[in-house]
């Protein structure tokens, strides 16, 4: 017999959801059969402010888009500048922007190894990845005098040199976290409750993945290799020496598996990049910003996130403020249809766990 | 036992005392300060340590915690969680864009002053604003609170048709219950 | 520089003898553009998908050129193949004319396509799905129009509080007092 189908709301006031949005579920038993995306519940207009913003202004709130991760946003936005300027960008400016990405991609994974495990109700993890995270915080602090918001990387380089001592710090803090990864996967990989809940839940087929526009991890999570930084290389992700990994599977268990090789990777990127970083100058100074005008152009530059490819459209109309900038984060497909259509089959208790697993942020769909 | 001024007062510092320590805050991130909660609850911060943990629904949360600007479209749920919680209940905004719009003064999605369409009972600054400065507003908030001043809620019930006249200038397709205590 | 360029300027040949463009060049290495009138963006979009493999739906945007009274749609393809960014641009009169809807090619082209209809107020002929993406109960034009002005709705809409001046340039303000002067540095900073 056929059940009876039922409305379930989970959002937006809800703790297992990533954020503030809403999925309205039809269910049959425990059983979603249909699942519906709502967002606007953060839209901020970002795209009309920076229309009213001249370019120097709008870098300081691209940074905003995406909380657990500001600086793809940043980077983005200084490269398309740079780009349709023809502004150069001083070498040693390269590698700092590349060790800030990976800080922040190490940050933006140790949050989701919380978030993952909290909503498989393993509540020790977020004690101890978020108290982890801190460290890289203070990093931040240190670099860039803001915890969250850095505000750092801008069009001709970066804000700051590096501060006395840094190096050693960093290099402190990733041998910290190397071994930390070790504890993690005690309490989190070997756990057999999160093997019996992440195998086989949320499975994306692998021979449609690239047409429905899955980007990041959950592509790498179906074996294949597809990576921003190696496709497309910016900065200098093309003199670094590093490993994509990739596995079959298309679980949320495998997507797990490659966010956790991924972090080991980072921290061999940061190292790299603190050992090869020449001297020289960290900015190439720009104009009086309230003059600062950009020659007609328009540009696409993207940059690999923790969640996947972010990227920017910018058009420059030749004044001083910028005609368009267009953001797609990768929750933009991944919160919305992807998500409608994987949870379709799933049980209700896994929703807020494959969300997790997208990564699903909603301030990048409605930004 | 008479209900004289004195054995009142007794009542009362006992019940405050007892509401300063334990405050169920909301789990309702509406804006981007929620990254700050999680380092604040977990192991560095602790909050914790003062009696504040999360509580899932509004039926049991004592405190509202509006981390951040509130598009018009949170506003709308937003007033609604308000009025299903339980008196005694406090507001903490969080974040300068509460205040007075912070970096989103001008847009046309965001309200810039929270004051106008719910109590707030305390201010925390900056964008964002550190975990420490997050604990501190629940310092002062906890202050206030044995001090009898935190009275945001009783003010909404008195002001009610201020507070609605408001909130129905933004939300213009008014569907929500009304509300009684 | 031209040995580098290869297939990108291979790939514009190809599309050139394919469509009647109205224009096309190589932006850089793994970024080609390319500009075409807007009956054939379906035969070209199928024509990349099908035969050039650009099978992966990366970007959709629009730009409003109010000065031309038009609209700028751009679609943004890549290649897991070759390697490359193709954007796709076409204009569209800013009143009266719709985009034929692209859904059945990339499902995910749905979600750019509500956005960009509720933003912009330009029609998709034939797309289906909700009306309200993110905003809700909107009764003004279209918000990402350029002659939708923010600030004008933010001042009549919502309230502003006191001292919230700073926000403003406040330098002739400081200049007509008495007994203050304007620091070297705000000068050189100036508006105009």
């Amino acid at each position: 017999m056929r059940e009876k189908s039922t409305t379930l709301y989970i959002g937006p006031q809800h703790p297992g959801i990533t954020g503030n949005m809403m999925v309205k579920l039809q269910v049959e038993g425990d059983t979603v059969v249909k699942a519906e995306t709502h967002v606007g519940y953060l839209h901020r207009g970002f795209e009309k402010l920076m229309e009213r913003r001249n370019w120097l202004q709008s870098f300081t709130i691209v940074c905003r888009i995406c909380v657990p991760e500001p600086d793809p946003n940043e980077e983005n936005y200084a490269r398309a500048v740079e780009e349709i300027e023809g502004r150069e960008v001083p070498e040693r400016a390269k590698y700092i922007r590349v060790m800030t990405l990976e800080l922040a991609r190490i940050a933006s994974y140790l949050l989701w190894y919380g978030g993952q495990a909290g909503s498989a109700g393993l509540y020790t993890m977020p004690q101890w990845s978020v108290g982890d995270r801190n460290y890289i915080l203070d990093l931040f602090e240190d670099l860039t005098g803001g915890r969250i918001y850095h505000m750092y990387i801008w069009p001709g380089g970066v804000r700051r040199d590096l501060p006395k001592g840094f190096k050693d710090k960093a290099l402190k803090t990733m041998d910290y976290l190397e071994k930390r990864i070790d504890e993690y996967d005690k309490l989190l990989f070997e756990n057999s409750i999160f093997q019996k809940r992440a195998k086989g839940v949320g499975i994306i087929d692998k021979n449609k993945a690239i047409e429905w526009g899955v980007v990041g991890a959950p592509l790498r999570g179906c074996g294949i290799k597809s990576d921003v930084r190696i496709d497309d290389p910016y900065e200098v992700y093309d003199k670094l020496d590093f490993e994509v990994p990739a596995m079959e599977g298309g679980d949320v268990w495998t997507r797990a598996l490659i966010r956790r090789f991924e972090i080991r990777q980072s921290i061999n990127i940061v190292r790299q990049t603190l050992e090869k970083m020449p001297g020289g100058e960290f900015y190439n100074k720009i104009p009086n910003p309230m003059k600062w005008k950009i020659p007609a152009g328009d540009a696409y530059v993207k940059t690999e996130s923790a969640r996947g490819e972010f990227a920017y459209y910018v058009v420059s109309d030749g004044t001083n403020k910028p005609r368009r900038v267009h953001v797609k984060g990768p929750a933009y497909v991944h919160g919305v249809t992807l998500l409608e259509n994987l949870l379709v089959g799933e049980n209700i208790s896994d929703v807020s766990f494959i969300m997790n697993s997208l990564g699903t942020c909603p301030p990048e769909i409605e930004r | 036992m008479a209900y004289d001024n004195n054995s009142q007062k007794i009542v009362d510092y006992i019940q405050n005392f007892a509401r300063k320590h334990s405050l169920f805050v909301l789990a309702y991130g509406t804006g981007c300060g929620a990254i700050e909660i999680p380092p604040t609850m977990t192991s560095r911060y602790d909050a914790e340590r003062f009696g504040i943990r999360g509580a899932a629904t509004p039926r049991q949360a004592d405190v509202l915690l509006i981390t951040g600007y509130l598009a018009t479209k949170t506003l709308k749920r937003v007033i609604r969680t308000y009025e299903q919680m339980q008196d005694p209940k406090y507001v903490i905004a969080f974040g300068s864009c509460t205040i007075n719009g912070g970096m989103y003064w001008d847009s046309y999605n965001t309200i810039n002053m929270l004051d106008k369409y719910i109590p707030v009972d305390v201010y925390i600054n900056g964008c964002m604003p550190r975990p420490e400065a997050v604990i501190s507003g629940f310092v002062k908030l906890q202050d206030e609170i044995q001090a009898g001043r935190a009275d945001g809620w009783k003010k909404y019930q008195d002001n009610l048709e201020e507070y609605r006249a408001n909130q129905k200038k933004i939300i213009k397709n008014w569907t929500m219950p009304d509300f009684n205590w | 520089m031209t040995d580098t360029l290869n297939k990108e300027n291979k790939l514009l040949e190809v599309l050139k003898e394919e469509f009647k463009l109205l224009s096309g060049k190589v932006k850089r290495s793994r970024r080609v553009e390319v500009v075409i009138e807007n009956e054939q963006i379906i035969p070209i979009l199928l024509f990349a998908k099908e035969r050039l493999n650009y099978i992966h739906f990366s970007h959709m945007s629009c730009v409003d050129w109010i000065e031309e009274g038009k609209f700028e749609v751009i679609y943004i393809l890549w290649s897991p193949e070759e390697k490359i960014n193709l954007l796709i641009k076409t204009k569209v009169a800013r009143e009266g004319e719709d985009l034929p809807n692209i859904d059945f090619i990339w499902r995910q082209a749905n979600t750019y396509e509500r956005e960009i209809r509720e933003m912009y107020g330009l029609p998709f002929d034939g797309l289906v799905g909700r009306e309200e993406f993110i905003l809700e109960d909107w009764d003004e034009i279209p918000p990402m129009r350029r002659d939708f002005i923010t600030n004008e709705y933010v001042s009549e809409t919502y309230f502003e509080r006191e001292g919230r001046e700073d926000a403003k340039d406040v330098r002739e303000q400081i200049l007509g007092r008495t007994d203050e002067k304007l620091p070297d540095f705000a000068k050189k900073y100036s508006r105009d």
